[in-house]
């Protein structure tokens, strides 16, 4: 059951079993937490800077990773403004590519 | 007649005529049009499986229609006749196309509204197949033109055929000036093998082929016209447009019809030109497909549209493809000094991201279609909340993300290793950019799943039950997801070597098996 | 090279619809360039057909009479080239209908101001 990756190799069942005793051993650890923790009480809450947490207020998608995505920002704003949607640019990137791929395989 | 013998032609003509009778039958009554599509494709995923087992046990099949053998032929012994020759290659794209297609058809028979051009819709859907499937088995290079065409024309009446909404027409138009153009390249390299060598066999092709300038010139025709097809950067600006426009029944095909022009691809280089020129070719495919794979995420990034986000996660995969096969052609030349093993990994990886990225990226799509469908929306900023009302359908997004963006023990992850530490040997940076890519993939799904399915009930909560044949085309690939994660070397070494071996190094087996020792 | 004037020619057609659908906006014209590079690769193709004095391939076995030197002419080019243009003609309409398609949505043919589809 072992799958040869070249270098090295891939068995799911061996992650599997791994994965299964370190979630059996998170949970012993668990079990072994504080005792004063009560449910359904302030200890529950998120602390948000000591506000009080507002009703019905839910991080959307779009929020996670946020700086990850800022820090791409430049270059991803850069790619959409190559992406324009006209057809004619299209038709050029084929032609451009094209050259290139018979320059390629003319000269090399 | 014994049907064992005749699966191949089969496999095509079934599927082609159960296309063209389908409006006939809806005329009759529509339950007859549904149980003949049903029928039409247990037919056809029969043949295909019994067409793989055939081959994989049994090595190269060659058809031949017409003519059975060169001497009946006229005039002066020129062979009019054409053949379907399936290889393992082939047989493994058959199964592809077996597992895609029945999942697009039993979706599409519930997914679609009968006041809205289901009938059309099927038969297109029929039609598509049975190009892919055309294009996957036979050994001919016109036939290859003309069944690359019926892909192109049935794939571009299946996303514009809304012609009531204003944006598939206009994805339909941009992906059918690309197809025809790139069909159009491919004819006039079809045209110029023609004329230099007399032949259009693929093998008896093969077997001539030099590497004069005008081989060269045709090889150059072939790669651009397939590699724009395959939708890799920087032709890739149909592909989005196609597979967020079109029906999720419609996108899983298209996929599926993506890998068979990689396939060609593959067939082109590997088997046709043997690797002549491989390293530069190769270079060139694996640079492709780098390029593509981390272009691709980083689109995705930022899209809003949940069709068109899926749709790049569905690009960038197929660089991951391309950066597979292309370290494997890099590589083919010195694989006969027996000194590289990595680039049969790296295509083997390659070959088997195929399999797993039809089922997961058609999961995704699938389950992108049961959200439209209870919703009417695909804004990420509009939706939210759905796995209060969609609880299944949040679970199986998250397997297909999960899936896709390489997380063990998912079958992503399995193909992905295989491809990573294979580049690793030709370049490190090749590694780098394709595991960055995937974290970026991880982000970008991570991202679409919270805003779709995390959070309060919105007042898009949708209440439509999603019904029985889209569950169960969901089930379908979410069992191939899962089962080809847990036991990916079973599936390497009884379906993707072989696979992966016809092009490796079948190429005279594929000579012997059509031509003759 | 008068004999190779036919795949010059081609050739230029081909050349002329590229350029077409490089510098033109309007979505008829794009499908006009589309059509001569067809026109090109189906020019190209029966060029490639054309045996000089040979005999036409309309019968199965050269007719009585015509000494054995003189060559028959496969039929495949032309076999070739009308099967591209049946395809071309199916391409051409259904990438017509769109633009008719198109045109009533938006109420403009130019490519430019046809970009909902982008980034």
């Amino acid at each position: 059951m072992i799958l040869e990756t070249f270098e090295g190799f891939w068995s799911p069942l061996v992650w599997t079993a791994v994965a299964v005793a370190v979630t059996l051993l998170a949970l012993a650890l668990r079990s072994r937490g504080r005792r004063d923790h009560k449910k359904g009480t302030e200890q529950t809450a998120p602390f948000l800077s000591g506000e009080a947490a507002p009703d019905g207020v839910h991080v959307g998608g779009q929020h996670l990773y946020w700086g990850f995505v800022e820090a791409l920002r430049p270059y991803i704003e850069r790619l959409r403004a190559a992406h324009t949607g006209f057809v004619v640019d299209y038709v050029t990137w084929l032609v451009v590519a094209l050259a290139g791929i018979m320059l390629l395989v003319l000269l090399v | 007649m014994n049907l064992a013998t005749h699966v191949p032609i089969l496999a095509i003509a079934v599927p082609l005529l159960g296309a063209f009778a389908l409006p006939l039958l809806a005329k009759v009554h529509r339950s007859l049009r549904d149980l003949w599509v049903l029928l039409v494709g247990a037919f056809t995923v029969a043949m295909l499986v019994l067409l793989a087992v055939q081959v994989f046990t049994g090595g190269i099949l060659v058809y031949t229609l017409g003519a059975g053998t060169p001497g009946d032929t006229v005039p002066e012994g020129f062979p009019i006749r054409i053949m379907l020759v399936v290889d393992g290659m082939g047989a493994f794209m058959g199964l592809i196309a077996a597992l895609v297609g029945i999942a697009g058809l039993a979706y599409a028979l519930q997914y679609l509204e009968e006041e809205k051009g289901k009938t059309l819709a099927l038969t297109l859907m029929l039609l598509l197949w049975a190009g892919m499937l055309g294009l996957k088995l036979t050994g001919d290079l016109f036939n290859f033109f003309v069944f690359f065409e019926i892909t192109s024309v049935a794939a571009c009446g299946l996303i514009g055929y809304r012609v009531w909404e204003s944006r598939p027409p206009e994805a339909a138009f941009k992906t059918m000036v690309m197809y025809t153009l790139g069909g159009l390249l491919i004819l006039l390299a079809v045209g110029i093998l023609y004329g230099e060598y007399g032949a259009l066999n693929l093998a008896y092709l093969s077997a001539q082929i030099g590497q004069g300038p005008l081989d060269q010139i045709a090889l150059g025709l072939l790669l651009g016209g397939l590699l724009m097809k395959a939708g890799s950067v920087p032709m890739h600006m149909w592909a989005p447009d196609a597979y967020g426009e079109a029906d999720p029944s419609t996108a899983i095909v298209l996929v599926a019809n993506t890998q068979a022009a990689l396939y060609g691809l593959f067939r082109i280089v590997f088997t046709l030109y043997g690797g002549a020129g491989s390293p530069a070719v190769g270079g060139l495919v694996t640079a492709l497909g780098a390029l593509t794979v981390i272009v691709a995420v980083l689109m995705a990034v930022l899209q809003t549209d949940l069709g068109r986000l899926i749709a790049y996660g569905a690009v960038s995969q197929i660089g991951y493809m391309l950066l597979g096969a292309g370290v494997g052609m890099a590589t083919l030349g010195a694989a006969a000094g027996g000194e590289a093993g990595f680039g049969l990994v790296a295509l083997q990886g390659g070959v088997f991201h195929m399999m797993n990225d039809a089922a997961c990226i058609g999961l995704l799509f699938l389950c992108v279609g049961a959200v439209v469908r209870a919703t009417g929306a695909r804004d990420l900023r509009a939706l939210g909340g759905l796995g209060h009302s969609l609880p299944g359908v949040s679970g199986l997004f998250l397997l297909g993300s999960l899936a896709l963006a390489g997380i063990p023990p998912l079958n992503g992850f399995a193909s992905k290793l295989m491809i990573y530490q294979a580049a690793f040997r030709l370049s490190p940076i090749l590694t780098a950019l394709a595991v960055l890519a995937s974290i970026l993939l991880l982000a970008v799904f991570v991202r679409a799943f919270q805003g779709v399915f995390l959070g309060p009930r919105r007042p898009l909560g949708g209440t439509a039950a999603v019904p029985t044949g889209m569950w169960l085309a969901m089930g379908l690939l979410a069992v191939v997801v899962v089962a080809f994660g847990l036991v990916p070397d079973l599936m390497v070494r009884h379906v993707v070597a072989p696979a992966a071996e016809a092009l490796w190094t079948g190429r005279e087996a594929y000579l012997v098996a059509v031509l003759g020792g | 090279m008068i004999g190779n004037m036919p795949f010059f020619v081609s050739m230029i057609l081909v050349g002329l619809g590229l350029w077409t659908m490089m510098t033109r906006r309007n979505l008829i014209k794009l499908a006009i360039g589309l059509v001569l590079v067809e026109s090109g690769v189906n020019l190209f193709l029966v060029s490639l057909g054309y045996v000089r004095g040979g005999v036409a391939p309309i019968y199965t076995f050269a007719p009585e009479g015509v000494p054995t030197e003189i060559p028959m002419v496969m039929p495949t080019p032309q076999a070739l080239t009308l099967t591209a243009i049946v395809i071309g003609m199916a391409t051409t309409a259904l990438l017509l209908a769109f633009v008719v398609v198109i045109y009533r949505h938006r109420g403009t043919l130019d490519a430019g101001k046809i970009r909902e589809l982008r980034g």
